[in-house]
């Protein structure tokens, strides 16, 4: 699809009437395409003029607390832990660093000018690791984190599948070992599929499990975050996403040796 | 958790409630839910039909705003915006999925009917930025754009049920968003 293509498109998504299959191959292009997202996102915004334009209605009482006992509930933090909960806060900006590779950087082994693509997601990867190292050393004062205890590794789609995601992993000796994985590109609307299951795999075929996807998002998108209590995750760099058949959609590698 | 309780969030700022949400900070969802529960609510009830469905539907947009926190970019655009969009989203794949739902007469401009509270200033805000912003639309434009966010029409549908080319419709729809953004181009984040 190109920019003219896309483009066109734009209006439709900005008023939220697009066709799913439509609004994935826009979204696609859109995650590589700095000029056609900055046309959507300015289309976007004026559309949601229309939402505060409305005269406003009275909110019913008590649903600013189902709200925040939702939220609270899905993220799970009544009663973590003080070192995992401290590890979890991290996981706010680090969810970004690992998002701001998603597809750009999974998409670096299909381009056509691979070298220039390959070069871009480095760099890319390079800057989303100083965001976490910040982000982490601010939520644990005191905390010297080393370069070599986080890590990072692209997932690519199987045997001509779509989608794309980011792992990172932190390996460390006094911090909670944890992984992170945002997936994006999978097909929302194939439901069979679900749940997907993540896992790492080290050398000697000895498997952790990282999570599930119950479900997608309207992008294909889902986030997975692990902790691991007991386990060390030194060695676990093959990272596999496996749908509910058992089917392998997505892997990559986590570089440990950086 | 809110740092400016009476007036629009800086970048950094909304990032800052963002991250807080991911976390499932209480006080970072409540300060969120002060700003913008009512124009999602708003947007629910106009779009569903029933204050059921519109809280159903508020509840649901906080909780995909949690799953997807860490895809906000600030610049790529306002909090706000982000929020209506999953709002408008999760309404519309519901209208697709439901049928027979009857929807509230559209009020566009109006008179604000009672007071708000003071985290909700913002809202007010947005809301005489969007009005100035739609005055600057013509009737047929106006009408063109609620046709399709409002009522979910498609290009396509109103090409075929207005005998117009297909061309024609995207070139008004997008002639009259860009009106829009140009009007709203002065009232941008402080």
């Amino acid at each position: 699809m190109n920019c003219l293509e896309v483009r066109e498109l734009l209006p439709e998504l900005a008023v939220g009437v697009l066709s799913s299959e439509d609004h994935e191959r826009v979204e696609r292009h859109l995650q590589w395409c700095a000029g056609c997202r900055k046309e959507a996102t300015d289309l976007g915004a004026a559309a949601a003029t229309f939402a505060f334009a409305l005269e406003p209605a009275p909110v019913p009482q008590g649903l600013g607390d189902r709200v925040v006992s939702r939220v609270r509930r899905a993220a799970g933090t009544p009663g973590t832990p003080r070192r995992a909960r401290m590890a979890a806060a991290a996981v706010a900006a680090a969810m970004v660093a690992v998002a701001s590779l998603g597809w750009g950087a999974a998409m670096a082994g299909r381009a056509d000018r691979f070298a220039e693509r390959a070069e871009r997601a480095e760099r890319e990867q390079a800057a989303a690791l100083e965001r976490f190292q910040r982000v982490l050393a601010g939520v644990i004062p005191g905390q010297e984190l080393p370069d070599d205890e986080t890590h990072l590794g692209q997932l690519r789609p199987v045997a001509g599948g779509s989608g794309g995601g980011a792992v990172l992993q932190l390996v460390s000796p006094t911090i909670l070992d944890f992984v992170m994985v945002t997936v994006s590109g999978l097909d929302p609307a194939e439901t069979a599929a679900l749940p997907y299951r993540v896992r790492l795999e080290n050398s000697g075929g000895d498997v952790l499990r990282a999570g599930r996807i119950d479900e997608l998002d309207a992008d294909g998108g889902a986030d997975v975050f692990h902790e691991f209590k007991t386990a060390d995750l030194s060695g676990y760099t093959t990272v596999t996403v496996v749908d509910a058949s058992g089917e392998v959609v997505l892997s990559g590698v986590v570089d440990q040796s950086a | 958790m809110d740092p400016r309780p009476d007036g629009p969030l800086l970048a950094r700022e909304e990032q800052q409630l963002v991250e807080g949400l991911l976390a499932g900070n209480e006080d970072a969802v409540r300060a969120l839910y002060a700003r913008y529960a009512r124009p999602i609510f708003t947007l629910g009830l106009r779009l569903l039909g029933s204050a059921e469905a519109a809280e159903e539907l508020t509840q649901d947009v906080f909780l995909a705003a949690w799953r997807k926190a860490a895809r906000f970019d600030p610049s790529r655009g306002r909090l706000s915006t982000w929020l209506m969009t999953i709002a408008h989203n999760l309404a519309v794949d519901r209208l697709r999925r439901e049928t027979g739902v009857t929807r509230p007469r559209l009020v566009l401009v109006d008179q604000v009917p009672e007071v708000l509270g003071p985290d909700e200033d913002e809202v007010l805000m947005e809301r005489d930025v969007a009005i100035r912003a739609l005055q600057s639309l013509s009737d047929a434009e106006k009408q063109l754009l609620a046709r399709a966010y409002f009522g979910g029409l498609t290009a396509r549908e109103i090409s075929e049920a207005d005998h117009i080319p297909l061309g024609t419709v995207k070139t008004r729809l997008r002639t009259a968003l860009i009106k829009v953004r140009r009007a709203n181009q002065d009232k941008e984040r402080p």
